[in-house]
């Protein structure tokens, strides 16, 4: 039976959501705080399947719950619930690390069918690590879905990115946006078409948030985040990805 | 992030403001010495340096608190968003259930009466933010009557007891000799049923709240509404009446609101000719908030 784990602070809403997902044979814990969240998350064994997350807590806000679960290393898949539902909002949830984001009100059908779609991926991705569980080498010369440059090779359908020796695991929407650089390798991509293509959004105002994003990639993919050499600037336009950077001098 | 990027820049704005002024006061300073002869110059530059200084203090002052302003005005968006979009978010959730789903009869009541709970809280806040709206615009006129204070004192509290299910020892009413005031008596009551609504919210689980009425100089009458819950920090005490102003800071946030019901309380008592103040010894040590309101003759 899987497990949920709801953070919500609105006694009503969360027992709402309890009582439809219990019908729905899943197994529910509600806890009203963030700081409650991460003490059952971040445990070694952490006995959740899917983390349902509010925004506007009292105490940490979901936020901060979302960006402190995936700096330790938590990565179980987390949808964000809240009644923020500007752009703005949405790119700091999935920056954060969420990933899926979901704005109140919602309807109960498309809540279900996007936890259940969390939980399907989470056992793809399961299957396919015991498949190339042996070692990661293996997995590397996989053809299936994964992007080799340099010495880094991200493998799409594992989330996750390796330099080297290192094993970054990448968010649903990092591993996306990195997926949609890497298919427009050498173009310059507009913040605002990324939104579009990437998120969905559509937002006539200039947005500022996906450079989180891009922060956050540099960190894994460039050996001097502050001097890129992969993942460029275009000053006033957007970004580029570049695979085979010309070796400088 | 956002607002401590805005903490950042009033704190480069206070900076530049301090900076320049202590530049024009060398300057000045550098100029006296070498002009100090001539009478005439010496006032003019008095003058001009003063104005300069006044310009650059004015300018620092203003843009911080627009800054401020814009920062509470977010704030209070969110809180708006919050407060409007969670009620509906439950009904919908409860509708949707009832619709879909086979509910037991027991589970069938409870959610029935979930559902209106959710909609006199949205009604409430939609109240608030109306009677807000009211009480801002120049326009509004009050509906002046007679109102005799004890009586109205006790309807709030009832209203609260049976809001709340508190006993009366909860929500206690130690009545003074009977006043009567000239005012409008759906802003009275909405301002007294905001303090005991307030002394309610902020008291966490231990709710034991008193509410008193006396008499001060003949001319006026106070309604003083006591709690025993979380206090405010002395620093606290004016803000709070302020438009979209929320105490920050962990035991006060976990307490829903919109930052609205205050700046009521205290717009009702100025349109009456009355006041409104907040007394606490400081956090943990409960809080008496007082509104005091003209006698009728």
């Amino acid at each position: 039976m899987n497990r949920i784990l709801i953070v919500e602070d609105e006694k009503h809403l969360a027992e709402g959501l309890r009582f439809n997902l219990e019908a729905e044979d899943y197994q529910v814990q509600v806890v009203e705080t963030g700081e409650a969240a991460l003490e059952l998350l971040l445990t070694e064994t952490p006995a959740f399947d899917v983390v349902i997350l509010d925004v506007m807590l009292p105490g940490k806000n979901g936020f901060t719950v979302m960006s402190e679960m995936r700096q330790a290393g938590q990565f179980i898949p987390t949808l964000m619930l809240t009644a923020r539902g500007h752009p703005d909002d949405v790119l700091n949830g999935f920056a954060a690390g969420a990933d899926d984001y979901l704005t109140k009100p919602f309807e109960l059908a498309i809540l279900i069918a996007r936890i259940r779609g969390l939980l399907r991926r989470n056992q793809w991705l399961r299957a396919a690590a015991n498949n190339t569980a042996a070692n990661h080498t293996a997995a590397r010369s996989e053809p299936n879905d994964t992007f080799t440059f340099g010495d880094k090779s991200v493998h799409f359908d594992l989330l996750e990115l390796w330099v080297r020796d290192k094993r970054f695991p990448l968010t649903l929407m990092e591993a996306n946006l990195l997926r949609y650089l890497i298919q427009h390798e050498g173009r310059t991509v507009s913040r605002k078409t990324m939104l579009e293509e990437v998120w969905g959004l559509h937002e006539d105002t200039d947005t500022r948030a996906i450079d989180n994003f891009i922060v956050r990639l540099r960190r894994y993919i460039e050996d001097e985040p502050t001097r890129p050499r992969h993942l460029l600037t275009v000053r006033g336009v957007g970004y580029r990805f570049v695979a085979s950077p010309v070796a400088p001098g | 992030m956002v607002v401590a990027g805005r903490r950042r820049s009033i704190a480069f704005f206070i900076a530049l403001g301090a900076g320049l002024i202590s530049v024009i006061l060398l300057l000045y300073v550098g100029w006296v010495v070498l002009n100090w002869r001539s009478g005439i110059l010496l006032f003019l530059g008095v003058l001009l340096l003063s104005t300069l200084i006044s310009g650059v203090a004015l300018n620092t002052t203003f843009l911080v608190r627009e800054i401020r302003r814009n920062e509470q005005q977010d704030a209070f968006i969110n809180a708006v968003t919050h407060e409007l979009k969670t009620p509906v978010a439950s009904i919908r959730l409860y509708l949707e259930t009832l619709q879909a789903r086979t509910v037991d009869e027991v589970k069938r009541q409870e959610f029935y009466h979930i559902m209106l709970l959710e909609s006199d809280r949205l009604l409430a806040t939609i109240e608030q933010i109306l009677r807000t709206g009211r009480i801002g615009a120049a326009s509004h006129k009050l509906n002046l009557g007679s109102i005799e204070l004890g009586g109205m004192v006790e309807e709030c509290l009832l209203r609260a007891r049976t809001l709340y299910h508190m006993p009366a020892e909860s929500l206690a009413y130690h009545p003074g000799p009977p006043v009567t005031i000239l005012g409008d008596p759906d802003e009275v009551r909405a301002a007294l049923s905001n303090l005991i609504d307030n002394a309610v919210k902020y008291s966490g689980n231990d709710v034991r709240v008193t509410v008193e009425t006396a008499k001060v100089d003949g001319k006026y009458v106070t309604v003083r509404v006591r709690d025993q819950g979380l206090g405010i920090p002395k620093t606290e005490l004016k803000q709070i009446f302020k438009r979209f102003y929320r105490v920050p800071g962990a035991p006060a946030t976990r307490v829903k609101g919109i930052g609205l019901g205050l700046y009521i309380v205290r717009s009702v008592a100025k349109r009456h000719g009355g006041r409104a103040w907040a007394e606490s010894e400081g956090p943990g040590r409960g809080s008496t908030f007082v509104l005091q309101l003209p006698i009728a003759k």
